[in-house]
């Protein structure tokens, strides 16, 4: 803790003395914003792991079928059979306000068919693994989702963690501490002038006995 | 018009996505994606008079992501979108996607509370 450097003035006094009030607000405000937003995050971490384990499973099960498909394939015909998709994918993207942070949230739109080769040069194992990446596939857009919010959510619960320390461990200490500097330095300056004042009517007083004798 | 999706990836990987309709890109090195990714997201388009980034979801495979220096990544993760996201390769899962979570609790409460 260390005061502020300012002259220890009534005007500062008071000045000082709304600072530390508008910091105990914001200090609350900003509390009460970390809880909203920890209790978001927590939600949707939760969530994420899950989701992530999910998708870790399903997506290697979606791997294997595809190099068993691509080992019985020759990988020319393989990358000719895939070249020009049919199948689109399109997003959606809303976005929702959580203690003013936005959030993203994906809306997957699909059209076309994955399985858009002949069948004649391809295996039947591509097909399978390709409906098995268009299972996963959903899922993974989910993941996306919910990490991005994650993201999103650490990031400003950082940044409000590090205000809120900052309000309650060194501003709102420091301007208390400079408020009691300055009303004791205002005190003992009244009492040193209450003390001369009573020195100099005594010094008076004397100098008036001294003339009527 | 709506956003795309895209994959970064090695070959084996992205090929299986490339049937779904991503837009797929190869990259073999850290480097690479690193270099991808700043292009990706440059790349935007209109939507509703307001410009916006391309890709809403650039998926990135565990290998690659690991690799990506943090203050690269911490320039790409700074807007809304897109939403950088390591997924597994076909050489399967790492321990990376649970561990980036991880550190998103670190850095949200100071401490990895929810444990490994």
């Amino acid at each position: 803790m260390a005061k502020l450097d300012v002259k220890p003035t009534r005007m500062e006094l008071l000045n000082l003395k709304k600072r530390v009030k508008s910091a105990k607000r914001g200090h609350k405000l900003l509390k009460d914003k970390q809880d909203g937003l920890m209790k978001t995050f927590m939600e949707i971490i939760r969530e994420a792991k899950s989701t992530r384990r999910e998708v870790e499973e399903k997506l290697s099960g979606a791997f294997k079928n595809f190099m068993q498909a691509s080992s019985m394939m020759l990988p020319e015909m393989l990358e000719t059979a895939l070249l020009y998709p049919s199948a689109k994918v399109e997003l959606a993207v809303k976005t929702k306000n959580v203690m003013s942070v936005h959030i993203p949230y994906f809306d997957l739109k699909q059209e076309g068919d994955i399985l858009n080769y002949g069948y004649l040069q391809t295996s039947g194992e591509l097909d399978i693994a390709l409906g098995a990446f268009q299972e996963v596939f959903p899922l993974l857009i989910k993941l996306a989702e919910i990490e991005k919010q994650a993201e999103r959510l650490a990031a400003e619960l950082e940044t409000t963690r590090r205000r809120v320390n900052a309000l309650e461990h060194r501003l709102i200490p420091d301007l208390v501490e400079t408020v009691k500097f300055i009303s004791m330095k205002l005190a003992e300056a009244e009492r040193s002038t209450i003390v001369s004042v009573m020195r100099i009517k005594a010094m008076i007083e004397a100098q008036e006995e001294l003339a009527n004798v | 018009m709506n956003y795309s999706i895209a994959i970064i990836g090695n070959k084996e990987t992205i090929l299986g996505f490339k049937a779904l309709g991503l837009e797929t890109f190869n990259a073999n090195s850290s480097e690479e994606a690193t270099a991808t990714l700043f292009e990706l997201k440059k790349e935007t388009i209109e939507i509703k008079g307001d410009t916006k980034p391309k890709y809403a979801i650039i998926f990135i495979t565990e290998e690659l992501a690991m690799n990506i220096k943090d203050e690269d990544y911490k320039k790409l993760s700074l807007s809304s979108l897109p939403a950088i996201i390591p997924v597994p390769s076909s050489k399967g899962a790492t321990k990376y996607g649970l561990a980036r979570i991880g550190k998103m609790v670190e850095q949200a409460i100071g401490s990895d509370i929810m444990g490994a």
